[in-house]
């Protein structure tokens, strides 16, 4: 893939305000290094409070510039979900046909935790009461409330992108979601189902100015045997940048989906 | 000359190999073992979201000219690569290195394109490597 790094370079020469509005636009009042870039190893900054601030733009590091980083948990990986017999079928359907069912191809929102894991960023913004999420891909939009409310033993209106509420332990931002509806087809990239009473928890903390770790766990008896973990997924900031809008126009070829 | 964080990022994403999930279903619609390297005149663009598509006229050894079609990836990622709505006009000589549909359609996922004016670049379909290490760890 080495050669392609070489092709960018040379198109990466083109000049950049040709191409999109504000694609690279400075960020103001963030640490810079001697040469001017964003320093991404600067202390993770702080809100007037205290908390840990998380806002910016972060995208998944599996899909940014370094690659694969270190796994935290050293390279051990969780073990695969132990599957209820209904979700181990499901899951094994959707493997043999290429995950081409997906409503993701239809436009559909991508749901709560894989909307996090997508190869587009998301932004994080401060507000009164609640973290905003905008996410880029399908312009998807969570709000986690801080505000001290609790989420309900039951939903009667579930949601694609579910509801959420954060909680500060130490330096962790403690996100819990539930309200999930049985639309949103997948929890990840991988394809595996969940049920009406599938809880999510995601611990975010921002570790250096530039980068952030998110674990997510799984709770979701109806589907899984016990409750599992993600692979941790670590985030890089980007700076000055902003979101791109991103209007899901057109379904994506459902006519030349090919399955088993 | 200036470059962009992103276009160093840009770089650094071909350095690194892209990883590719099953992220929506490339394996459903595209062969990765079924390559095409094709040159044509371009007919049409449609610049948009999810997929940034183009045609071609593309003429045979024989004179016989077929109208092929051609998936790009979203223009957000294609416009951070170096794209713009304007990279590709009507009428321009373009060729194509990707991978045919599945289904027998003249259509394919286009890896790398080069344009009208020499430029070569990415087309920016995050989904097509599918390294094996990946699927292992998603379970």
């Amino acid at each position: 893939m080495r050669w392609i790094a070489i092709l960018t370079v040379w198109v990466c020469l083109a000049p950049v305000h040709a191409r999109a509005q504000w694609l690279d636009y400075p960020t103001k009042g963030i640490p810079r290094t001697a040469d001017g870039k964003a320093n991404l190893s600067a202390p993770a900054p702080r809100l007037p409070d205290g908390k840990p601030d998380l806002s910016g733009l972060w995208l998944g590091d599996q899909w940014g510039p370094a690659g694969h980083r270190p796994n935290p948990l050293g390279n051990a990986r969780p073990s695969p979900p132990e599957m209820l017999p209904w979700a181990q079928k499901v899951f094994d359907e959707r493997r043999a046909n290429s995950i081409k069912d997906d409503p993701e191809a239809r436009c559909m929102p991508q749901g709560v935790p894989k909307a996090s894991t997508l190869p587009y960023p998301f932004e994080l913004i401060n507000a009164p009461g609640k973290l905003v999420m905008l996410y880029e891909m399908y312009s998807l939009r969570r709000e986690i409330f801080t505000d001290g409310r609790e989420l309900p033993k039951e939903f009667i209106n579930p949601s694609w992108m579910g509801y959420s509420i954060g909680k500060w332990e130490g330096d962790e931002f403690v996100v819990t979601t539930a309200g999930i509806n049985e639309q949103v087809w997948n929890i990840d990239l991988a394809g595996h189902p969940h049920s009406d009473v599938l809880r999510v928890t995601e611990r975010l903390h921002r570790v250096d100015f530039g980068h952030m770790d998110i674990l997510v766990a799984i709770d979701d008896p109806k589907t899984y045997t016990k409750p599992w973990i993600m692979p941790m997924m670590r985030y890089t900031l980007l700076p000055d940048t902003d979101l791109l809008e991103f209007v899901c126009e057109k379904n994506i070829d459902p006519q030349h989906m090919v399955g088993k | 000359m200036k470059i962009s964080l992103l276009c160093i990022m840009a770089i650094g994403l071909g350095l690194s190999a892209m990883p590719a999930l099953a992220h929506h279903s490339f394996a459903a619609e595209y062969d990765n073992k079924a390559p095409v390297d094709l040159t044509g005149t371009v007919t049409k663009v449609e610049w948009m979201n999810p997929h940034a598509r183009f045609y071609l006229d593309v003429k045979d050894d024989a004179g016989k000219v077929t109208n092929w079609e051609f998936e790009l990836g979203s223009p957000n990622g294609l416009m951070r690569q170096g794209w713009s709505r304007n990279s590709m006009k009507i009428g321009d000589t373009v060729s194509v290195q990707g991978s045919k549909a599945k289904d027998g359609s003249n259509l394919a996922n286009a890896r790398t394109v080069k344009l009208g004016d020499g430029r070569k670049l990415f087309a920016g379909s995050a989904s097509e490597t599918g390294r094996t290490e990946d699927k292992k760890a998603e379970q």
